[in-house]
């Protein structure tokens, strides 16, 4: 993909050519690589922030053992598996449903899409006090309907069974959009010869769906997939403006529950071993979803 | 038979599995969805105190009032999370785009070893994968040792390097598609790298920047996690001040829907200026990796 297209190629030229790249590479050790490999060092320390004078004092593995000990931390894993698994799942099936509803190329479709992009594009920290309002218990809206509804106002932020798909929930009006939208423009690309084509052979249009369409947007919907699902991992904005990780640890996840150890709690030693494990974590995800999506295209030739 | 169908025909044939009318009342229910919350944020914006304990709530104010919107000027401190607000965004969108560009330009034009164009590839996926959460807490050490906390300089640095990734994705696609022959015409005339950066390349692909910079712009904008964990007090900007209104014991309604709307109305406006480009941004952003 990326050629070089110089023809001349002199001395003066290479020396800028680096200069160019200097002030990105500068920023790049100070926000990405010195506190990443710092984090790894820290990682294999015991280092508290809170104890005036304190200095990281080795202790090998044992950051990496109590994790698994720590029951706050395996519980707020458990959420975080059950959060990314469920409102992915949703998310694409409705989003793959809201593409094909707006497939057609027509002014109300075009409309749609752009009332879509709202949500997508506002600051999570807003969606999370938007819902916040319309959730309250007592005085919010969406309990006001669900009473003329006839059925009992819920608690949705304050019950510990409910909070978690609450969240989910929220996080399912931002990012359905997004799903809908990218599926969208790969339903746009199928060319019109293989619809005419199934048409012609008398296929019905949920064949239509299976045979033609899911193939070939197979690989976009699985790149979307893997795309949300790591950002399901990376949910902290709702959660803070919402919930807070509670009620009890109901609704922590591994991004409030690294943030609370390391930057409330200044355990960095700790909260930095956790954040490693993740990364190895994520890295793995994204390896099976790479090969999945690779898989996917060979068989499409 | 088929010839006779009609274009509006073909081009519906792929989502007619329900009749035109349901389609159309789930639509408008999809519609009432996403606005619906939008529009509760600015009535309650101009709701009375006392509306927003009663039930049934107000749908409509009864008297529209700016009360909330004064009092987020006097007593939240509105002006300054705005300015805050502003110049991250701004810093971080000009730091961006500017040296993404040369970047991306270098990685296009200028003379440099393979291997280090596969290392921008790589690195924009390892990016991408990565939670920025992960770096929060080395970076809060670093930032408090080098005594930055609670300086604009300290999120904007923050956000470049986020948006960077993308921005010099999407600007070695512009810088690719821009013609060769007059860069070519200004390499055979004697111009430097510099001066074909500058006078030569860039200009042609200016919409791409405004483009990349509107979209970091939002994205600084909206960003919340490093600005809890780097702000104190007095670089707060907009995001961490909305979420200082849910405290344990109740909401402060009326200016946190006020403030909401003031986070919310300008990245609006950013969307609707360049709504083809946000949705290629975002796509190209996702897919390409």
């Amino acid at each position: 993909m990326l050629i070089t297209r110089s023809i001349y190629q002199t001395k003066a030229d290479k020396v800028y050519s680096w200069l160019f790249m200097l002030p990105v590479i500068l920023i790049l050790l100070i926000a990405a690589f010195i506190p990443l490999g710092y984090g790894l060092v820290l990682s294999f320390h015991r280092f508290k922030l809170n104890i005036a004078g304190s200095r990281p004092v080795f202790v090998g593995l044992n950051n990496y053992i109590g994790m698994f000990k720590d029951e706050i931390f395996l519980k707020s894993l458990s959420n975080n598996i059950f959060f990314a698994l469920l409102s992915v799942a949703v998310e694409l099936v409705i989003g793959v449903i809201v593409a094909m509803m707006l497939s057609d190329d027509n002014k109300i479709s075009r409309l749609m899409i752009t009332v879509l992009m709202v949500p997508m594009i506002i600051a999570p920290v807003a969606a999370g006090t938007l819902w916040r309002m319309m959730l309250d218990r007592t005085y919010g809206v969406i309990n006001y309907i669900i009473t003329l509804v006839g059925l009992q106002p819920v608690s949705w932020i304050g019950d510990y069974r409910i909070a978690i798909y609450t969240i989910i929930m929220v996080d399912c009006w931002q990012f359905i959009p997004f799903i809908a939208i990218l599926v969208l423009s790969s339903i746009k690309s199928i060319p019109k010869s293989f619809l005419d084509a199934a048409r012609v052979d008398g296929a019905s249009p949920w064949k239509v769906f299976i045979m033609v369409v899911l193939p070939i947007t197979a690989p976009v919907i699985i790149i979307v997939a893997m795309i949300r699902f790591i950002d399901a991992f990376k949910v902290f904005d709702i959660i803070f403006v919402m919930t807070q990780g509670g009620p009890g640890n109901a609704t922590e996840m591994l991004p409030t529950y690294i943030y609370r150890q390391g930057i409330k709690f200044l355990d960095v030693g700790y909260s930095s071993a956790t954040a490693i494990l993740f990364i190895v974590a994520m890295s793995l995800i994204a390896w099976g979803f790479m090969r999945l999506r690779s898989y996917q295209l060979r068989r499409l030739g | 038979m088929i010839k006779l169908r009609s274009k509006r025909q073909r081009e519906s044939y792929l989502s007619n599995f329900l009749g035109l009318p349901t389609r159309i009342i789930l639509l408008f229910i999809l519609l009432v969805i996403v606005l619906f919350p939008f529009y509760w944020m600015v009535t309650n914006a101009f709701k009375l105190e006392q509306e927003y304990y009663v039930k049934p709530p107000v749908m409509v104010p009864s008297k529209p009032t700016i009360q909330n919107f004064v009092d987020i000027v006097q007593k939240y401190e509105l002006v300054k999370g705005l300015i805050n607000s502003i110049l991250i965004a701004s810093g971080a969108t000009v730091v961006t785009v500017l040296f993404g560009s040369l970047t991306a330009y270098s990685l296009i034009n200028g003379v440099l070893p393979k291997r280090i164009k596969g290392f921008f590839a790589g690195w924009f996926l390892v990016q991408k994968m990565y939670p920025a959460i992960v770096v929060a807490v080395p970076v809060f050490y670093i930032i408090r040792t080098l005594r930055l906390m609670d300086s604009i300089l300290a999120l904007v640095i923050m956000n470049a390097s986020f948006n960077l990734p993308l921005v010099i994705l999407l600007m070695i696609g512009f810088y690719q598609e821009a013609p060769f022959e007059v860069e070519e015409q200004a390499m055979l005339d004697g111009c430097t790298l510099p001066q074909r950066y500058f006078y030569v390349t860039t200009p042609m692909v200016k919409s791409g920047l405004i483009a990349t910079g509107m979209l970091t712009f939002v994205f600084s904008w909206n960003e919340f996690l490093y600005a809890v964990i780097l702000t104190v007090y007095k670089s707060k900007p907009l995001t961490v001040m909305i979420a200082g209104f849910i405290t344990d014991k109740a909401l402060i309604w009326g200016p946190m829907a006020a403030m909401s709307c003031v986070v919310v109305f300008p990245v609006l406006l950013v969307m609707w200026l360049m709504q083809r480009d946000f949705i290629s941004g975002i796509s190209a952003g996702a897919l390409k990796g």
